[in-house]
C-alpha cells in the first residue's frame, strides 16, 4: 500500500513538473533535491498517520457495533416471555372450534329431518309362451315392467326408538296397474335393557334369510319360488316382534313375533279374531368365523297359524276340488357360506346361500260338484341354492337353483335354473342380466318357461344397508 | 328337575362368560391405529380389540356378526369419525344393543373431535361419488393430527375410569413425546420430497401431503368409491406426464393392475403404502407404519 502511494505521489510530481514546464530533476541543484526528498517524506508520514487514524476509527466502530448487538441480545434474553395460554383459555378455544365443526355438521345434514331415499327398479323381460311357475299366466313376449318405486324414510323418534316408513309404488305383474302401498311403517326400540329390541307396526318379519329382504336387494332378479309360494313373497307382517341378542361371546340371535298378516295372507283390517288365528313366527340364528376370510351363518325359522281362517281357497288342477287353508305351518333352515377376503372384499367375494322350507299346511277340501268336504294335510318342501362370485368392484355373476313342491299338492314339482350377471356401475346404479328356465312337471298344470330379464336398479338420496341386509 | 338343572347350567355359562375380564375397560376400535393408541394410553387398565385387522379398506370393514358380541360388551367404541366408518359401524352399533356406545353417548369416542377437516364438500351429491359430508376422514396419516386422536382417547378413558387418570395422562404424555420425536425425524427424512407430486388410488393422503410439504396431484379412482374409467386413466397419465409426477401410491387393499399401468406409462415409481398398522406384513404399530411410509417414500425419491 505504501509502495503504491509513493509511486502515485512520484508520478503526480512528474506530471506536475511537465505541466509547469519546470526543468528535469537531473538539471536541478542538490539543495532542491534535498527539499523534494523532505517533502516526499513528510507526505509519506502524513499518509501513514491518516491511515492509522482511519484504522482506529474502523476498530472503534466495530467495537461499538458488537456492543450494541450484545446489548440487544441481553435485552431479548431478559425481557419477559409472551403471555402463556392457560388451560382455561385453551379449553375455551377448543370448545369454540368444536362449536364451529358441530355447526358445520348440522348445516350439512339437517339433523331433525329423516334420511330419505328412493329406489327404482325397472325390469325388461322376454318370456316364452309358457306359464310362470305360480300359474298366474303371462302371455309371453316382451315387456317392460316398473316393478317398484320405493320411498324410504327413517329417523330417530326420540332417545328410545327409531321409526321408518317404506312406501312402494308398484305395478301389478299381470295387469300393469299401478298401486301405492305402505310396505313398512314401524317403530323399533333402541334402548331396551337385556339386549332386547321390540319392533311394532307393519314390517318384514324375521323368517329365513331372504324373506325379509326387499326385492331390489336380492342377489338375483326374482324372489325364489319357494318363498313366493310358501310365504307369499316378502315376509310382510302387521304385528310385533322381539329380538334378543344372547349375552354370550358367541353370536346367537333369537327373534319371536306375531302378526295378523304374514306374507301374502291378507289381513282383514278391523276384523277381530282369537289369538288362535294369529301368525306366530320366529328365527334362531348364529354365526361362525371359519377363518379371517371365511364366514358361516346358519338359522332355523318357524311360522305357525293354528287357525288361518279358511283363506286362500284355490281350485285344484282337477277342476272340481277347492282347497282352503285352515292351519298354516312352515319350518325353514338356512345356511350361508361366504368367502369375504379382508384385504379386497370390495373387489372379490364368494357367497353360497341355501334355504330349505317345509310346509305342512292343513286344508279343507271341498268338491265344487257338491260332494262332501274333508280335511287334508299337505306336507311339501322346497329350496333354493345360489352361488355368487364377485371378481371386481363392479362385476359379479352366479347361478340360482330352485326346487319346489306345490304346497297344496306335493306331487306337483317345479325346478328352476337361473344364471345371472350383475354390473354394479356404482353402489347406487346396477344392471343385472338373468336367464331363467322353469321346468314344472305335468302335475302342476303349468308349462316350462324361458325368460330373459334385464333389471335396472337405481337409488337416489340416503341409502344405507342395515344389519339385516349385510 | 332336568329342565331346571339345564336352565341353571345355561344361565351360569351365559352370565359367567359375560363377567369375564370385567375388571378391565373394554375398548373396541374400528381401525388398528386407534387400537394402538388405546393400548399405549390405557396400558394395563384396558382390553383393546380392533374390528379391522389392518389389511381392510378403512371404509369397507366386513360386518361380521362376531363383532356384535364384542360391541355388546364394550365400554368404549373408538372411531375415526368424519363418517369414515359409515358403511359398517352404524349397523353394527344398532345390532350391538349396547346403549353405552351409541352416538352421542359417553362411550362413543369420535377421535375427529377438535380436528378441522379438509375437502369438505359443498354439496352431498352422489355425482361426486361416495362423498364424505364432513370432509376427508383420513387425518390419521398426519401424525400431528394423530396426537389429537390420542388426546381424545385419553379423555374418554379418564371419563370412564377417573381413578386411573394419572396413569392415562402419564402414558399419553409419554406417547406424544415419543411421537413428537418421530415427527421431527420424519420431517427431516421427507425434506427432500418437499414439492414432489404424487397420485394415489383413493383420497387417503391430503393431510399427509400438507404436513410434509408434498403435492397431492390426484387419485386413480374417478371419484371416491368409483372405479376409474378408461378416459380418466388416460387424462391422469397425460397430466402426470405434463407435470412430471414421479410417484404413484397404491394402498394395499386396491388392485395393482391400474396403478402399475399408470406408473409404467408415466415413468413414475409405484410404491405400496399402508393406511393403517397391519396393512403390510410386520408393521404392527402406528409409529412403525409411519416409519415404513416415510422411509419408503424417502428411498423412492433417493433412487
Amino acid at each position: 500500500m505504501t509502495v503504491l502511494a509513493s509511486a502515485w505521489m512520484a508520478g503526480t510530481n512528474v506530471l506536475h513538473a511537465q505541466e509547469t514546464n519546470e526543468p528535469a530533476p537531473a538539471a536541478r541543484p542538490a539543495s532542491e533535491v534535498e527539499q523534494l526528498k523532505r517533502q516526499l517524506r513528510e507526505m509519506q508520514e502524513t499518509f501513514a498517520r491518516q491511515q492509522a487514524g482511519q484504522q482506529q476509527q474502523i476498530e472503534a466502530l466495530t467495537k461499538k457495533l458488537d456492543a450494541v448487538a450484545q446489548q440487544q441480545t441481553a435485552e431479548a434474553a431478559t425481557s419477559p416471555p409472551p403471555a402463556s395460554v392457560t388451560p382455561e383459555q385453551f379449553k375455551k378455544l377448543d370448545e369454540k372450534v368444536d362449536d364451529v365443526v358441530a355447526a358445520q355438521k348440522k348445516t350439512l345434514t339437517s339433523e331433525f329431518n329423516p334420511a330419505i331415499g328412493v329406489v327404482g327398479e325397472t325390469i325388461f323381460s322376454q318370456q316364452s309362451k309358457g306359464s310362470p311357475p305360480n300359474g298366474t299366466g303371462y302371455p309371453g313376449g316382451f315387456d317392460v315392467f316398473q316393478r317398484s318405486v320405493e320411498l324410504n324414510a327413517t329417523a330417530s323418534v326420540d332417545p328410545f326408538a327409531k321409526g321408518w316408513v317404506v312406501i312402494n309404488g308398484s305395478a301389478d305383474a299381470a295387469t300393469g296397474e299401478t298401486s301405492l302401498d305402505v310396505e313398512e311403517a314401524a317403530l323399533q326400540t333402541t334402548s331396551l335393557p337385556g339386549n332386547l329390541t321390540l319392533t311394532a307396526g307393519q314390517f318384514f318379519g324375521e323368517f329365513g334369510r331372504l324373506a325379509y329382504i326387499h326385492d331390489h336387494e336380492l342377489p338375483f332378479v326374482n324372489r325364489p319360488m319357494v318363498l313366493d309360494q310358501y310365504i307369499g313373497g316378502e315376509s310382510k307382517t302387521v304385528g310385533a316382534q322381539v329380538n334378543w341378542l344372547f349375552p354370550t361371546e358367541h353370536y346367537i340371535n333369537l327373534t319371536t313375533g306375531f302378526g295378523t298378516q304374514f306374507g301374502d295372507e291378507p289381513d282383514a283390517a278391523g276384523s277381530y279374531r282369537s289369538f288362535g288365528a294369529v301368525n306366530y313366527f320366529g328365527r334362531l340364528s348364529t354365526y361362525f368365523d371359519l377363518s379371517d376370510n371365511w364366514q358361516l351363518e346358519a338359522g332355523v325359522s318357524g311360522l305357525f297359524n293354528p287357525d288361518s281362517g279358511n283363506i286362500n281357497g284355490a281350485l285344484q288342477p282337477d277342476g272340481v276340488t277347492t282347497l282352503t287353508e285352515t292351519k298354516r305351518q312352515l319350518l325353514g333352515g338356512d345356511l350361508r357360506l361366504s368367502y369375504v377376503p379382508l384385504r379386497d372384499n370390495q373387489f372379490n367375494s364368494l357367497t353360497w346361500g341355501n334355504e330349505v322350507l317345509y310346509s305342512d299346511n292343513h286344508y279343507l277340501a271341498s268338491n265344487t260338484g257338491g260332494g262332501s268336504s274333508f280335511h287334508d294335510a299337505v306336507g311339501a318342501w322346497g329350496m333354493y341354492s345360489y352361488l355368487t362370485y364377485k371378481w371386481s368392484r363392479t362385476w359379479s355373476g352366479g347361478f340360482l337353483f330352485e326346487y319346489l313342491q306345490n304346497d297344496q299338492d306335493s306331487a306337483g314339482q317345479t325346478y328352476g335354473y337361473s344364471p345371472y350377471l350383475t354390473w354394479a356401475i356404482s353402489h347406487w346404479n346396477q344392471l343385472r342380466l338373468q336367464y331363467t328356465h322353469t321346468q314344472p312337471d305335468a302335475a302342476t298344470g303349468n308349462k316350462p318357461n324361458d325368460a330373459v330379464y334385464l333389471q335396472w336398479i337405481w337409488i337416489i338420496g340416503s341409502h344405507s344397508h342395515g344389519w339385516q341386509q349385510r | 328337575m332336568k329342565i331346571k338343572l339345564l336352565l341353571t347350567v345355561f344361565l351360569a355359562v351365559v352370565l359367567g362368560t359375560a363377567q369375564v375380564n370385567a375388571a378391565k375397560i373394554r375398548v373396541v376400535t374400528t381401525l388398528t391405529d386407534l387400537a394402538d393408541f388405546a393400548r399405549n394410553v390405557g396400558g394395563d387398565h384396558v382390553e383393546v380389540r380392533s374390528l379391522a385387522t389392518g389389511v381392510e379398506d378403512t371404509h369397507g370393514v366386513p360386518m361380521k356378526p362376531s363383532f356384535v358380541p364384542l360391541l355388546n360388551r364394550a365400554d368404549l367404541v373408538v372411531l375415526v369419525g368424519f363418517d369414515c366408518e359409515h358403511a359398517f359401524l352404524p349397523a353394527l352399533l344398532e345390532a350391538s344393543r349396547n346403549p353405552r356406545i351409541q352416538y352421542d353417548h359417553p362411550g362413543y369416542v369420535d377421535c375427529s373431535k377438535g380436528i378441522a377437516p379438509v375437502e369438505v364438500p359443498k354439496s352431498t351429491d352422489h355425482s361426486e361419488g361416495d362423498v364424505h359430508p364432513y370432509g376427508n376422514p383420513h387425518y390419521m396419516l398426519d401424525p400431528v393430527l394423530a396426537k389429537t386422536a390420542v388426546t381424545n382417547i385419553c379423555a374418554a378413558l379418564v371419563a370412564t375410569a377417573p381413578e386411573y387418570e394419572a396413569d392415562f395422562v402419564k402414558n399419553r404424555d409419554a406417547y406424544i413425546a415419543k411421537l413428537d420425536g418421530k415427527i421431527t425425524e420424519w420431517k427431516a427424512d421427507l425434506a427432500p420430497l418437499k414439492g414432489v407430486k404424487f397420485v394415489s388410488y383413493h383420497e387417503h393422503w391430503p393431510y399427509f401431503a400438507a404436513r410434509f410439504g408434498m403435492v397431492y396431484f390426484g387419485t386413480i379412482e374417478l371419484k371416491p368409491g368409483i372405479d376409474p374409467t378408461p378416459r380418466h386413466i388416460e387424462n391422469l397419465i397425460s397430466s402426470m406426464k405434463e407435470e412430471h409426477v414421479p410417484i404413484v401410491v397404491r394402498e394395499p387393499q386396491f388392485p395393482e393392475k391400474v396403478p402399475m399401468l399408470i406408473a409404467r406409462q408415466t415413468g413414475a415409481r409405484l410404491v405400496t403404502l399402508p393406511i393403517m398398522p397391519g396393512g403390510v406384513p410386520h408393521i404392527k404399530t402406528y409409529i412403525e407404519m409411519m416409519d415404513y411410509i416415510v422411509h419408503t417414500l424417502a428411498d423412492t425419491a433417493a433412487k
